[in-house]
């Protein structure tokens, strides 16, 4: 088993073309599919961000602060996976409902694993 | 308290005794081993809760739903309150803090098969080694069996207080050790789950021992034993043999509870109990298991203890007793265990095959140790067999003798009741 994230993108806020009742039954399918992964015991957590924060650009000690622009493609949340290789946990990704009804990208990364101190 | 109210709260007491154990490892998972204290207060004030709101409204109609409820979102509370000042360990303390996980995780934690397993994994970390042995019942007693302190204490005979420094102990170990709340695997689960088990007959026979009286938590206490070990054999990695074996005996022994005292709290030998009274259903069920725990070689003291049991249970009256059998079953305990009670058993056994004289001197070879001196059954089991020999002086000596070892006031009454048998004098 090894250790993957799941960062999950959109552009503004990726659900607001769909009506009330429509995104009752969106945030009930991700509820599902959460358990589901509690289950098969493949999640380790998972985390919504708030859509404010800051970027900052550092060079050589110096730092420049960006304008956080939700506009742009920004982090909404990530995943923290268990799963077999890279192909399962794309596969997981692929299975969240997120995007069934909406536009997004998902960035699927595995954990470095330290192989040990020289 | 008014009767209603009365009627609730013995409704908490009983009805949710099991759901309170059941939240409590449920909950210990969530805030971690060392929080199995905030465990307990948050399923507490559930209870509380629930007990004020239908003193007012009445009971509602799920009532175990209901208190479920009141625990799972004073569980969230405690969580989001405390995040900045503990750390709780467990995946689910943090997937309970997450908007995302909050509710999947909810409905996870307390789906049937987890809280089986939790109760399990909780019975591991009461009955760890590390924890004195009357600190692992009475925790256990405590968190998994919804135990109060006050009942625990009725049930050890002994003060609140002292039940409550045992609790302490206990809980200040897990923390200090480190225990986690798991069941061991591979190699560590077998030794582990032979010392669970040694604790599940102590609590077992803390019920049975019949000079403490038939008082209806001494039963209670019985079936605590036997629903643990019913955990424990319901679970695919943990049951075996053995845990099979500890079932027959214990409800084949508990069919004989409420015949092993007669109306006035004397305690009575097989040999004078009523037969009639004795529960048809408990026995067939230790035969069940006893047939579950014999589908392999195995052979443990539960199998034997079981099957001598067993041959008690089967026998149409005490005169017909299989009593050349029940002595080969000794003789294979003697193998695996020599602790006095099992040779004083054995020679009483003896003494039915044979002649007391010839149990007498079974024991006279073997009883010069220390351990013997000091043991009250060395004493009644010896007079008994003097008194069978027509040696009634013999007897009353013995007797006297034991009378000067520290006793409590129910063993000393059983013995002056023996010594007014032997005399003659009713």
């Amino acid at each position: 088993m090894q250790e993957f994230m799941i960062f999950i993108k959109t552009k503004g806020d990726h659900l607001e073309g769909l009506s009330p009742e429509e995104q009752q039954a969106h945030v009930q399918k991700i509820g599902q599919y959460i358990g589901g992964l509690m289950e098969s015991k493949k999640l380790k957590g998972a985390q919504p961000l708030d859509m404010d924060g800051a970027i900052i650009h550092g060079n050589k000690g110096t730092f420049k602060d960006g304008p956080f622009n939700e506009s742009k493609e920004v982090i909404v949340g990530y995943f923290h996976i268990l799963a077999e290789n890279l192909d399962e946990a794309i596969a997981i990704a692929k299975a969240n409902p997120m995007f069934h009804d909406a536009e997004g990208t998902i960035e699927v990364r595995p954990i470095k694993q330290m192989e040990g101190i020289n | 308290m008014f009767t209603a109210e009365k009627n609730i709260s013995d409704q908490i007491d009983h009805l949710f005794r099991h759901e309170y154990g059941k939240l409590v490892s449920v909950l210990t998972k969530t805030f971690g081993t060392p929080h199995i204290q905030l465990a307990e207060d948050v399923v507490q004030e559930a209870m509380l809760e629930a007990l004020n709101q239908w003193n007012y409204n009445g009971v509602p109609e799920n009532p175990v739903g209901w208190i479920y409820k009141v625990a799972k979102y004073k569980a969230v509370n405690v969580l989001n309150r405390e995040k900045y000042k503990r750390q709780y360990a467990s995946d689910v303390a943090q997937q309970l803090q997450s908007e995302w996980t909050l509710k999947p995780a909810l409905d996870y934690i307390f789906t049937d098969k987890e809280v089986a397993d939790d109760q399990l994994r909780m019975i591991f970390t009461c009955c760890h080694p590390s924890i004195s042995s009357d600190s692992q019942v009475a925790l256990t007693l405590k968190t998994l069996c919804g135990f109060s302190i006050p009942e625990i204490a009725k049930a050890f005979l002994t003060h609140e207080e002292n039940i409550n420094k045992r609790l302490v102990r206990a809980r200040k170990t897990i923390k200090e050790a480190n225990i986690s709340f798991e069941v061991p695997i591979g190699k560590a689960l077998e030794k582990r789950l032979s010392s669970v088990l040694e604790t599940v007959y102590l609590l077992f026979n803390e019920g049975y021992d019949a000079t403490s009286g038939n008082h209806p938590i001494r039963y209670e206490l019985c079936e605590e034993a036997v629903r643990l070990a019913e955990i424990i054999a319901s679970n695919p990695n943990t049951k075996s043999t053995n845990i099979y074996a500890l079932l027959a005996l214990m409800s084949l022994n508990m069919s004989r509870f409420k015949s092993r005292v007669d109306e006035f709290d004397n305690v009575l030998d097989l040999e004078h109990q009523d037969r009639s009274l004795w529960d048809r259903a408990l026995i067939k069920k230790g035969l069940y298991y006893l047939e579950m725990a014999t589908q392999q070689n195995e052979v443990s003291i539960y199998h034997i203890l079981a099957t001598i049991s067993a041959q008690h249970c089967t026998a149409v009256d005490y005169q017909s007793t299989d009593w050349a059998s029940i002595l080969e079953l000794y003789d294979m305990l003697v193998q695996i265990d020599k602790s006095p009670i099992v040779l004083l058993n054995r020679a009483v056994v003896l003494s039915k095959t044979t002649h007391p004289k010839e149990a007498l001197e079974q024991l006279n070879k073997i009883g010069d140790s220390q351990s013997f001196r000091t043991y009250l059954p060395y004493y009644t089991t010896r007079a008994e067999l003097h008194f069978q020999n027509k040696e009634p002086q013999k007897a009353i000596d013995l007797l006297n003798e034991a009378l000067k070892l520290p006793l409590d006031v129910n063993h000393k009454d059983l013995i002056n009741s023996k010594l007014r048998d032997y005399s003659g004098d009713n």
